[in-house]
């Protein structure tokens, strides 16, 4: 397949002055916590952003979660609409690599939610799945 | 047990995912997704865009990594894809709930064009298994 010339991403067809517009991703800073009574894959999450520099560090739940993921950048900001000019955050994705599994973290911020799916990956077939995870929470 | 069936007896069984799949919004972007399961139990999905002038564009098929709901589960209900159409990255999160694929998309522009990263949320029903 050739590049497109006309993609539904270029539906807007607006001419925009490069760079893109710095996305606010300091909207979604704070600490996180599960909206569920019940044990799940996240207990909560901590963003900060410095900068052009947003971070976050997730905290495990249910084993075999680690109990304390670690703080890693994300890897990108994602504004919250497809009119392709906004700023407002909607959302990030991040990376952890751990000695058994990798996890692919992405999230969403909508309505005052964060909605957070990992891909889970056994780097060694095991007894255990690679898994799918989409969990739900409020800022604290 | 040869490497190739070891392989195919420890995967995820696709059978809720495979398909072709209709977005349920007639003017999405996406309008089409079909998840097609391979011998060794991986599975490919290639998916159909929408141009600003209404036509269909083909993006090429890729490998999705397929996912269970639990980590006891063998079958599979969400699967990850990365499409590159050399302008821009789309990174797919899709997972069946209800017959209803939800799909996801974290669009990452790689040009100079000045457009913002965005993520968009999608559905899909299906008109066909795999």
């Amino acid at each position: 397949m050739g590049e497109p010339q006309q993609s539904r991403r270029s539906v807007e067809q607006m001419p925009m002055d490069a760079p893109p517009p710095r996305i606010e991703a300091e909207a979604m800073d704070g600490r996180w916590y599960k909206t569920s009574d019940k044990p799940q894959w996240i207990e909560r999450l901590e963003l900060d952003t410095a900068g052009d520099a947003t971070y976050v560090h997730i905290f495990g739940g249910a084993s075999p979660s680690p109990a304390d993921w670690g703080r890693v950048r994300i890897q990108w900001p994602y504004a919250s609409a497809s009119n392709t000019s906004s700023a407002k955050a909607g959302g990030f994705v991040a990376q952890y690599d751990f000695d058994e599994m990798s996890v692919e973290v992405q999230a969403n911020y909508n309505l005052g939610l964060l909605v957070v799916a990992t891909f889970v990956t056994f780097k060694q077939p095991g007894a255990l799945s690679d898994r799918f995870t989409r969990e739900f929470f409020f800022r604290a | 047990m040869t490497a190739a069936a070891e392989t195919a007896a420890l995967a995820l069984d696709a059978a809720v995912l495979a398909g072709e799949w209709i977005n349920t919004n007639a003017e999405a972007g996406i309008a089409r997704i079909v998840c097609t399961s391979q011998p060794d139990g991986t599975m490919r999905v290639r998916a159909t865009g929408r141009t600003a002038g209404g036509e269909m564009e083909e993006w090429d098929e890729v490998d999705a990594p397929l996912y269970s709901f639990t980590f006891e589960s063998r079958q599979a209900g969400a699967f990850s894809a990365v499409f590159d159409l050399g302008y821009e990255e789309v990174r797919m999160q899709a997972n069946v709930k209800a017959g209803v694929l939800v799909v996801a998309s974290f669009n990452r522009f790689k040009d100079d064009s000045g457009r913002s990263n965005y993520f968009d949320r999608e559905f899909f029903h299906r008109i066909s298994k795999g």
